[in-house]
């Protein structure tokens, strides 16, 4: 039995990061678009954890202490944004963001 | 490092630290004194207050030790990063003049903090040498301008351009993260020169490739290059004139100046070269490709835009693509050249949206129809608004024709021993031409085409703060084009200094 390397964490997080890409990209429900993100920023983490541990030093755990705050905030901000429109809309899905054409 | 010092921290940080306090204070100054005042009083508190912060933080800059340098790069002074800070704060002052008797929001006191704290996140993003302190200082940014540009609550619009904005900026946040969190992977360091070092040996690993793309995307994302652009004109439609101004000036100028360093010093091994039939792969094809998009599609779609906020969008796209050559020079003059480019396009742009929030007021929306006249009721805001214009299409002698020629001459000048980058200016100085036909279009509606009934004034008064802010900012442009070397002199010493 082979043991657990780098790669294998890489693989994990790589994979993580494009299920939340998927679900962004996918998903109509502004609230799942928002764990989808989540998703993403937390495969960033577990790539840094990895990272840090078999690079021998500390700072990518440091840099992720940071990231989860940052991560929490931006939720905060986010969810703030779904109450303004939900407010002005009655709605929380993507199909109603149309009034601004691209 | 052992233990931190702080009092050289505070002595390193003391204009960020002033304007986080001036921060706190307008938020104490509106929520305790003014609180049943009315709302013109309250911004007009808010506005002073915040005005004395920057002044405090200028202050305390130009106190400044010229070098220094705080835990391994988190926080790096050198007389080039000293003056963006001053143009940031500059840029910061007059998008505050451009708030005042703006009736948006109640949150009078809010709105001018927050925009403090953006300020503050883009002095530590142009100051820093370290992933961890880019990732921080640009979100930091990032949170304040989603939040700013959801301020007027009465407006579904502003909503739905703050989320928009929010959900591709949550992305580029995400993509970003991963790119440098594979960076530091490669090279085991966050430190942008140990990242240099650490990569050599390793230019072919696939990782480093993904780990370039996703950092590209990400920044691409906050400079709004095309293909990572779409949020921006809905951004710039949707949101208040204040913060929309402030997301195409003052982000923009920290932004690029902080991708470059991430390039230049980062990725200083990987550069690559983008020379016509001299393709090597690196960063710099990969910016090559970006800025050819941006400047194509940001000029071409501009040509149909009605309203003059998402003109201004566009623009910014294709202005993008242009600053990107600064990038790929890949040298101090490369830097010098982006850094007067953008601090000059940021002072046009938010003299342009001073102009639209005018017209917005009189008439009630930005169509360029509402343009029409402009240049007969109010002389001084047509000629205004002509030299923001032709600023931006690149006429001499006005700053935006010097921005762009030094851009071009440092294109030219360094890359590959055959033509270099030449194949991109000549695209470049085209698409500049095809951008005067736009701009001009917002030129023959203020001075050929007749008043109509929907152009009358319906509000009776104008105001004076913004029609004071927009006449400095024409007089700085134009300064700044008959006189370069005001700014080009200490940009280049700083740049030369800075050793880069």
């Amino acid at each position: 039995m082979t043991s657990i390397g780098l790669g294998h964490y890489l693989v994990v997080s790589a994979a993580l990061f494009c299920i939340g890409l998927f679900g962004v990209v996918t998903r109509r429900s502004l609230l799942v678009i928002y764990m989808s993100l989540e998703l993403m920023l937390n495969a960033a983490n577990l790539a840094l954890v990895a990272m840090s541990r078999f690079n021998g030093n500390l700072d990518g755990q440091i840099m992720v202490f940071f990231t989860i705050t940052v991560a929490a905030a931006e939720v905060s901000v986010g969810l703030a944004m779904i109450v303004a429109l939900c407010r002005k809309r009655r709605s929380a899905h993507v199909e109603d963001l149309t009034t601004l054409k691209l | 490092m052992s233990s931190i010092d702080y009092f050289q921290l505070l002595k390193l940080a003391g204009p960020e630290a002033v304007l986080a306090l001036a921060a706190l204070a307008v938020l104490a100054v509106d929520l305790i004194w003014m609180r049943e005042a009315p709302i013109r009083q309250r911004q007009g508190a808010g506005a002073f207050v915040s005005i004395l912060g920057c002044l405090g933080a200028g202050l305390c800059a130009l106190q400044m030790p010229g070098f220094g340098s705080f835990a391994n790069g988190m926080l790096v002074i050198d007389p080039l990063t000293l003056l963006l800070k001053g143009a940031l704060l500059v840029l910061t002052v007059f998008t505050v003049l451009l708030s005042v008797d703006r009736d948006f929001t109640e949150h009078v006191g809010e709105f001018f903090a927050l925009i403090l704290l953006a300020t503050v996140g883009m002095m530590l993003l142009v100051s820093s040498e370290d992933l961890l302190m880019i990732f921080v200082s640009l979100e930091l940014t990032s949170l304040s301008l989603y939040i700013l540009t959801a301020f007027q609550k009465r407006s579904a619009l502003s909503a739905e351009a703050a989320l928009k904005y929010f959900l591709f900026g949550g992305m580029a946040a995400a993509f970003l993260l991963f790119g440098l969190s594979l960076l530091y992977g490669l090279s085991g360091s966050t430190h942008l020169g140990g990242i240099a070092e650490g990569l050599v040996g390793k230019e072919n690993d696939p990782l480093l490739i993904v780990a370039l793309a996703m950092t590209v995307i990400g920044f691409g994302f906050k400079i709004a290059v095309v293909p990572f652009h779409l949020w921006a004109p809905d951004t710039y439609q949707g949101a208040p004139l204040a913060s929309a101004a402030f997301v195409a000036s003052g982000s923009k100028v920290a932004s690029f100046f902080v991708l470059a360093k991430v390039m230049m010093l980062g990725f200083a091994g990987v550069h690559g070269d983008a020379g016509w039939r001299h393709l090597i792969a690196g960063w710099a094809p990969l910016l090559a490709v970006l800025a050819l998009l941006s400047m194509l599609l940001g000029n071409l779609v501009a040509i149909v835009q009605g309203n003059v906020r998402r003109l201004l969008a566009y623009s910014a796209i294709a202005h993008s693509g242009y600053a990107l050559l600064g990038v790929m020079s890949n040298s101090g003059e490369g830097m010098a050249s982006l850094v007067y480019y953008t601090v000059t396009y940021g002072l046009t742009t938010l003299g342009a949206f001073g102009v639209v929030a005018l017209v917005e007021e009189r008439t009630g929306s930005a169509s360029l129809s509402s343009f029409a006249g402009l240049g007969r009721r109010s002389p001084i805001l047509g000629l205004s608004m002509m030299v923001f214009m032709l600023s931006l299409a690149g006429i001499p002698p006005l700053a935006g024709f010097f921005g762009k020629f030094y851009l071009f001459v440092g294109a030219i000048r360094t890359g590959s021993p055959n033509i270099g980058l030449v194949w991109l200016v000549v695209v470049a100085i085209a698409m500049s031409a095809v951008s005067l036909y736009y701009y001009l279009q917002v030129l023959k509606q203020i001075y050929v085409t007749e008043e109509s009934a929907a152009t009358v004034d319906v509000t009776g008064e104008t105001n004076i703060v913004t029609c004071c802010a927009v006449g400095a900012l024409a007089v700085l442009v134009v300064l700044l084009g008959c006189f370069p070397n005001l700014l080009v002199g200490p940009v280049l010493a700083a740049t030369g200094s800075a050793g880069l």
